[in-house]
């Protein structure tokens, strides 16, 4: 439960933590277009992109170990896109091509080998490369094995945009989640609020109190930690009271979450009331005009940081017109 | 011996992503039968994180806690050599706050969720709670009423039926008295002595209040930094010197009665463990 | 002179059950009070009248010459803080340094000043060093430190401890004793709400309520002694008052031991 860290700040000493973090927000947004301005003919751009990122990561004194366990979880989306491009994408010259057999045989041999996959997968590290190699045993398979009588055949052809539009996107996935990421790494979730109150500020003229949200912003990252020990504590409560959440039917299932979402709502509830009682006391007051401890201070460093973000995103915008 | 730890260790992962040493080094010998402890100790010392040992909902990093003849330990727990479940019926642990385990609609309905849980069939739970309800002071008409418009104390004792009802032959309070006034603290301590004395179960009771030891407990347990650093008789505890290093008070009726004892030049024939105690020899001495 | 008056106030949540009946109550500048009472005596609920979290339903409050109504509330507020029960519940900011800085940014101190009252209140609780630490990493009593720190730093002249120790473990409580002697002795007024017999002997004077009534007001020490409005209340004797009664009553004691027994209880 402790590992559910919201923003996942490591604290560190480089430019991007002295930046202001309105200047890192706007210069995401900024860089965002930019990835998303290089068109599809261009896509040897995104080593250029890839290439920036990493003098950024360098600089700036970001583990990539960090940034590589942020892109992690995106791993089977990319390997999905990827795998949906080749599968249809059926444009532009042919690159390869493969028969696949299918045979009552050879389709054993493929459930032996998930089931293989399946039960040893737990004691490999690398999941990600075994789920790979596991795809092309598969094809490998299909394609080379002729056991028995085949009753279909089928042709997996691969095609050069297939290969070059798969891999844009998977590119451009990566760069935007690492800038993210070195957003959230870099950037107290505090400053973060402070700096997105200051960017959604224009929003007020459309009536939404930005003040308001940053403060439930707050007030939320002031107890994610605590309700989620909470949370554990009422788990451990019901265990004891002889909850099995590792086991049950349906029926159960659904009486184990109730025993946990009930006093969860009621403590909450209970918290909520007396944390309003307390800034109520230390006179706040709802959409009254505050001063404020933090502030934000514009530095020479955060002009030239934007300054460049826009001259990429003008390079790349050139880029788009030029080809 | 009922729960037997043997040299454990513990470790908690902190936001920071450090490990803090919960528990160090513990080994401790429980029994079924016939035991009134009390566990003290700081805020942060492990007291709670001892007491999840002994009813499996925590398993220790090394070393291995005997629960009943089950040998809980990281191996075991990890390749399911060993069923935890049955253990939290044997050994019942009620939370601090009872806003954590309370959550039916009715206080019977959450009375018997315990023992439902563990394969009693609705009936014979129903019995139970008529029967627990009474044990901890309340009467038959609470158990139609909501648990949750109680006030502080009925909702503890509502929730110790619930653990009471699962029938445990050891059962462990955390924190049971902290909040209540001293009548509703002084009843409810009651209550437990006589499920102690009547049905000869093993209590144990974590409390910040030394007068509970010192008036309740046959042996204490003391807590400090992760480690168990004292396992035998109150008074022995309270009559050392070093229990102000370990942020311990003394207990009201003994600071007392050595304040009389040295001002007022008395010796009492033997150290009184209750008012009762203490007002008998004070007469057979003063006359 | 009184900083405080309670004048015919009462109060209920639902029509005809009265939580609070006819309170009247002067408070003196830089005194001490408790208000003594079992669970459900209406204690808290007293607190929460005095700093507008509640409307009396009768009677009228007045602190420091403030008569309370919804357009004074603010100003009231800026002369009471209350530290809560629950430490966990009144922790506003992600960091001790925003929890202390939450009042001031309600009353709109200016940033400077802001950073100078933090530093200073910091210290006075002694959670200078802790300034840039989140709450789940600090025990109850270092909690409620802060909230205390928070409340000197807006500069208020009356504090109200809601039975802010009854969470803490001895030591955790020992301390905040400590700061309300020490902040009573510098001309704050305190007022304790608490069920621990031990505290109340430290204030000057105690309310005895009962079911939302005055039983009592009296010094400490008449309170402290009175058996019959204890017993009426549900509240416990402090224990060498409990064997002066014995003693006295068995007609054991002579004047040296009862005189001892005495001074022993009213000890602070």
């Amino acid at each position: 439960m402790k590992n559910i860290v919201i923003g996942r700040y490591i604290p560190g000493n480089s430019f991007l933590y002295r930046m202001d973090p309105r200047t890192k927000i706007i210069a995401l947004i900024v860089l965002m277009v930019a990835v998303f301005m290089i068109p599809r003919e261009a896509f040897e751009m995104m080593f250029v992109g890839l290439g920036l990122i990493l003098i950024l990561l360098l600089i700036g004194k970001i583990s990539i170990k960090r940034v590589y366990l942020g892109l992690r979880p995106l791993m089977f989306l990319l390997l999905f896109t990827f795998v949906f491009q080749i599968l249809f994408n059926k444009t532009g010259p042919e690159l390869q091509a493969w028969t696949l057999n299918y045979s009552f045989l050879n389709i054993a041999v493929i459930v032996a080998i998930v089931v293989f996959w399946m039960y040893t997968k737990r004691f490999i590290k690398a999941k990600f490369i075994y789920l790979i190699l596991m795809i092309i045993a598969i094809i490998t398979v299909l394609n080379q094995l002729t056991l028995g009588p085949i009753f279909a055949t089928r042709q997996l052809v691969v095609h050069e945009d297939a290969l070059m539009i798969g891999f844009f996107i998977m590119m451009r996935l990566i760069i935007i989640v690492t800038l993210s990421t070195v957003l959230t790494l870099s950037t107290k979730p505090t400053d973060l609020n402070l700096g997105l109150e200051a960017v959604m500020k224009p929003l007020k003229y459309l009536r939404i109190n930005t003040e308001e949200m940053a403060m439930i912003i707050s007030i939320s990252l002031r107890y994610i930690p605590t309700l989620l020990d909470e949370a554990n504590k009422i788990m451990l409560a019901q265990a004891s009271r002889g909850v099995d959440f590792s086991e049950g039917k349906l029926k159960d299932k659904v009486m184990q979450i109730i025993s946990l979402l009930v006093p969860m709502f009621i403590i909450s509830f209970k918290r909520s009331d007396e944390l309003a009682n307390a800034m109520e006391a230390r006179c706040f007051v709802p959409g009254a005009t505050r001063t404020r401890l933090h502030q934000l201070f514009w530095s020479r460093l955060d002009t030239i940081s934007l300054v460049t973000s826009i001259i990429i995103l003008i390079g790349s915008i050139a880029v788009r017109v030029v080809t | 011996m009922a729960i037997k730890f043997k040299k454990v260790d513990f470790k908690y992962q902190g936001n920071d992503n450090k490990a803090y040493l919960a528990l160090s080094n513990i080994t401790l010998n429980i029994k079924a039968e016939g035991e009134f402890i009390t566990l003290i100790g700081e805020t942060g010392s492990g007291k709670t994180t001892l007491v999840q040992h002994m009813n499996a909902l925590l398993t220790p990093l090394s070393g291995d806690v005997e629960i009943f003849g089950v040998k809980i330990n990281r191996e075991n727990v990890k390749k399911k050599r060993v069923k935890l479940n049955p253990i939290r019926q044997q050994v019942g642990l009620v939370f601090q706050f009872p806003e954590y385990q309370l959550f039916e609609e009715t206080i019977l309905k959450d009375i018997i969720f315990g023992p439902k849980n563990f394969g009693v069939d609705e009936k014979t739970a129903i019995e139970r709670a008529k029967n627990v309800i009474k044990v901890v002071g309340l009467d038959e008409s609470y158990l139609s009423r909501s648990p949750f418009n109680l006030s502080g104390g009925e909702k503890k004792r509502v929730s110790i039926a619930g653990i009471l009802a699962m029938e445990p032959d050891i059962l462990i309070l955390d924190e049971p008295t902290s909040g209540l006034d001293p009548l509703g603290r002084n009843a409810l301590l009651d209550v437990f002595y006589n499920i102690h004395t009547k049905l000869n179960k093993t209590i144990i009771i974590i409390t910040h209040d030394m007068n509970t030891v010192y008036e309740y407990a046959k042996r204490v347990l003391v807590m400090r930094d992760s480690y168990l650093v004292y396992d035998g008789d109150p008074i022995e505890l309270f009559t050392k010197k070093n229990i102000e290093n370990w942020n311990l008070d003394v207990p009201d009726l003994l600071h007392l009665i050595n304040q009389i004892e040295t001002d007022l030049n008395l010796k009492l024939p033997k150290k009184p463990r209750n008012e009762t105690e203490l007002f008998t020899q004070l007469k057979a001495v003063l006359k | 002179m009184d900083i405080i008056q309670m004048k015919n106030v009462s109060f209920e949540y639902q029509q005809d059950q009265p939580v609070l009946e006819n309170i009247n109550l002067n408070i003196k500048k830089g005194e001490w009070l408790t208000i003594l009472g079992h669970n459900g005596s209406g204690k808290s609920t007293l607190s929460k009248l005095l700093i507008g979290l509640l409307k009396p339903n009768q009677g009228e409050i007045i602190v420091d010459n403030i008569l309370l109504s919804r357009e004074t509330i603010q100003d009231v507020r800026k002369h009471i803080g209350i530290v809560f029960q629950n430490p966990d519940n009144q922790f506003v900011g992600v960091t001790v340094r925003d929890d202390i800085a939450f009042g001031l940014e309600n009353l709109q101190v200016p940033r400077n000043e802001m950073v100078e009252r933090i530093e200073k209140y910091a210290h006075k609780v002694n959670m200078a060093e802790f300034l840039n630490k989140e709450p789940h990493n600090l025990s109850g009593g270092q909690k409620q430190r802060v909230a205390i720190a928070g409340i000197l730093a807006m500069q208020t002249d009356i504090i109200i401890f809601d039975e802010a120790t009854s969470m803490l473990d001895p030591k955790g409580r020992k301390m905040i004793l400590e700061y309300m002697k020490q902040l009573n002795a510098e001309g704050v007024t305190i007022i304790t709400i608490t069920h621990d017999m031990k505290e109340s002997v430290l204030s000057d004077r105690i309310v005895v309520l009962k079911n939302g009534k005055i039983l009592k007001i009296d010094t400490a020490t008449n309170v402290l002694k009175d058996q019959e409005t204890l017993e009426k209340s549900n509240l416990e004797m402090l224990l060498p008052l409990k064997v002066l009664r014995y003693l006295e009553r068995e007609n054991i004691a002579d004047e040296k031991v009862r005189s001892y027994l005495w001074q022993l209880s009213l000890k602070r």
